[in-house]
């Protein structure tokens, strides 16, 4: 490149330069003019646009807080020795003697949160369909106003009734009745002594609080489901039956997955309830009858005592840590479904 | 009454015409079965609370009815619950105070002033994140970040705040909702009219929102006033009302953690009180759900 060149280069960038500056100066100071020269409902209106764009970021702003915070108080445990990412997979929990492993409570909620969704999907479904497809229509209105009275129903309060009524049940009826009889007594699943707080009563009870939320997000995505299917299938002579189960529920797929999806998140984050039922014992469950320990439980129970432990605190922490990420990967999961929901309607 | 009974019994016969249509009966009477089980733990639930809580709640013996819950619990636990139903109240005042005009004025500001894009697309991303967290993750942060980070110390400052978070991602949503469905043509008008942006932000749309706007608000409301969880490190637990805002004073007592303590009490006499707090507790929440669902549905059918 020659030197003419070069200056023109310069000499034309230089040219641009002042333009944009002029350009940039005048998007600074026209807004303040503006202000300036309006009058009072103008003022307020520029003041509020400015004023709202606080709190529209305040949620945004809570998730990072949260995320940080969490990540903050667990890197001790991550970055020491006795600790590390290792935890994770550690099987034994002793803080006084500086054993921080998390797999008990990592395999105690994956095993109460399969037993809940291995009861609340099937059920929910199945009463999902029964009420958009053959209720008769005087008790449809009733069956859902329950159902949303359920999801409203405080865990503690399920939690107080597991306690009172279910753990007794399972204690002095169930475990007898099925060790007992020749049938069901071999099976490796449900032997062993148990006072009632056990494994099943967890999931039981996480089983009865998702049911809502799997009914109620299903019938809407059956709702959905146009009807035109729905005439064109009886119109081919199948039964009611065939076109709901065939027809009906593959349309609505992508809801019933986020319904699903939806109700892995409250299962896995559900605290009060299964804290009050599952008996809090640090061992992996081999039976159904047998007590454990989930992630939220061991953080409401010994976060009291804790906190004036570094490394402990840190490894409950952790634990939290665990049980957000899992979270934030429901609820992606949870919007992918609904994406593909409105891909198949042909609204995207 | 005979017609029906007709009926029926045609139906009856039909189902036996062929495997197919006995199928389908078959699988109708399962369902109804389902259906069955799943409604009947609500009023499993509601038997057992009401049975043994109900003279707790309803009664007019000494220590039942008013006198529950105008009562403090004294020595030894044996008055009333006057203590949460206070303290309730107030942590559910304050957490309203701080997170519903938060989230209020937010979905009113991604609505109405952001274009579709990346910028309402976070915001609605971190709502949904935020509504599936878990409720412990949330004791656990209020207790690292306000307790401990901001030295503001268990209390109700800190309960409250926990609490407003939590309501953030409902009422957020419900009103992102209820703003949309309004009517393009109502803010046309008033722009028309020579209104300013504001103005109309403020008396043409959120008016016409404001239904949907209540019943988010009651939703999270209802919501928040059963949780247990976030409290525990939190908002403490107190015999009497909080006195200060600050300090050991400022703890106070909820009625989902009173439930809670009570049940796990080994003092017999507890067990009835507690059942009486959820007896409580459940009428409150139920009621206010049961008039969010009046709301929602003259309005608006809400999308979950």
């Amino acid at each position: 490149m020659t030197e003419t060149e070069t200056q023109a280069v310069e000499h034309t960038s230089s040219e641009n330069e002042l333009p944009q500056f002029e350009k940039l100066k005048k998007r600074l100071t026209t807004p303040i003019f503006d202000f300036i020269d309006a009058d009072r409902s103008g003022k307020t209106d520029m003041l509020g646009k400015v004023f709202l764009l606080v709190p529209a970021f305040a949620s945004t702003l809570i998730i990072v807080l949260i995320l940080g915070f969490l990540w903050y108080e667990s890197t001790p445990i991550l970055t020491d020795p006795a600790g590390g990412p290792g935890i994770i997979v550690g099987p034994t929990w002793d803080p006084n003697r500086n054993l921080y492993g998390i797999a008990v409570f990592i395999v105690g909620s994956l095993l109460c949160t399969v037993i809940a969704i291995g009861i609340a999907v099937p059920v929910g479904i199945g009463g999902a369909i029964f009420l958009s497809e053959f209720c008769p229509m005087r008790l449809r209105q009733p069956i859902k106003m329950i159902t949303e009275m359920m999801a409203a129903i405080p865990s503690i309060v399920y939690g107080l009734w597991a306690y009172v009524v279910m753990v007794p049940y399972i204690k002095n009826v169930l475990a007898p009745s099925l060790q007992n009889n020749p049938i069901t007594g071999w099976m490796p699943w449900f032997q062993g002594d148990t006072n009632g707080l056990s494994l099943l009563a967890g999931g039981v009870i996480l089983a009865i609080m998702l049911l809502p939320t799997v009914v109620t997000i299903t019938n809407d995505a059956l709702q959905t489901v146009p009807r035109s299917l729905r005439e064109a299938s009886l119109a081919l002579g199948a039964t009611q039956s065939e076109t709901a189960r065939k027809i009906v529920i593959s349309a609505a797929l992508p809801g019933v997955g986020a319904a699903v999806v939806l109700a892995l998140g409250r299962a896995v984050g559900e605290t009060m309830a299964v804290l009050m039922v599952t008996g809090n014992s640090l061992q992996i469950p081999y039976t159904l009858f047998d007590p454990t320990y989930v992630m939220t439980s061991i953080i409401t129970n010994q976060l009291g005592y804790a906190f004036v432990f570094p490394l402990w605190r840190s490894a409950l922490f952790a634990v939290g840590l665990v049980l957000m990420i899992m979270s934030i990967c429901f609820t992606l999961t949870a919007k992918f479904f609904v994406r593909w929901g409105m891909k198949t309607r042909g609204y995207i | 009454m005979s017609g029906r009974g007709d009926a029926l019994i045609s139906y009856l016969k039909s189902a036996t015409q062929s495997r197919r249509h006995f199928t389908d009966f078959l699988f109708k009477v399962v369902l109804g079965i389902v259906i069955l089980i799943v409604v009947s733990p609500f009023f499993l639930v509601l038997f057992q609370v009401a049975s043994i809580g109900f003279w707790q709640v309803f009664g007019s013996g000494p220590g039942q009815g008013l006198e529950f819950f105008f009562t403090f619990p004294g020595i030894g636990l044996e008055g009333g619950i006057r203590n949460a139903l206070v303290g309730t109240v107030e942590l559910i005042v304050l957490a309203s105070a701080v997170g519903i005009p938060l989230s209020v004025f937010g979905a009113v500001y991604i609505t109405e002033y952001t274009q579709p894009g990346w910028g309402r697309s976070i915001v609605e991303f971190a709502s949904d994140v935020l509504a599936g967290i878990p409720s412990i993750v949330f004791g656990a942060f209020g207790f690292a970040f306000i307790v401990d980070f901001l030295h503001l110390g268990m209390g109700i400052v800190a309960g409250s705040l926990t609490l407003a978070f939590m309501m953030i991602p409902t009422v957020l949503r419900t009103t992102q909702e209820a703003l949309r469905a309004v009517p393009m043509s109502l803010r046309e008008a008033s722009l028309a009219l020579g209104a300013t942006k504001w103005s109309t932000t403020w008396n043409v749309t959120l008016r016409a929102a404001f239904p949907g706007l209540i019943t988010g608000v009651l939703l999270a409301i209802g919501r928040v006033m059963g949780e247990t969880a976030p409290l525990i490190f939190t908002a403490g637990n107190n015999l009497t009302v909080p006195t200060e805002l600050t300090g050991s004073g400022s703890w106070v007592a909820s009625m989902p953690y009173t439930i809670w303590a009570y049940i796990s009490d080994p003092r017999e006499y507890l067990q009835a009180k507690a059942h009486g707090t959820a007896l409580a507790l459940m009428i409150m929440v139920l009621t206010i759900d049961v008039i969010a669902n009046i709301i929602s549905r003259k309005v608006t059918r809400r999308l979950v």
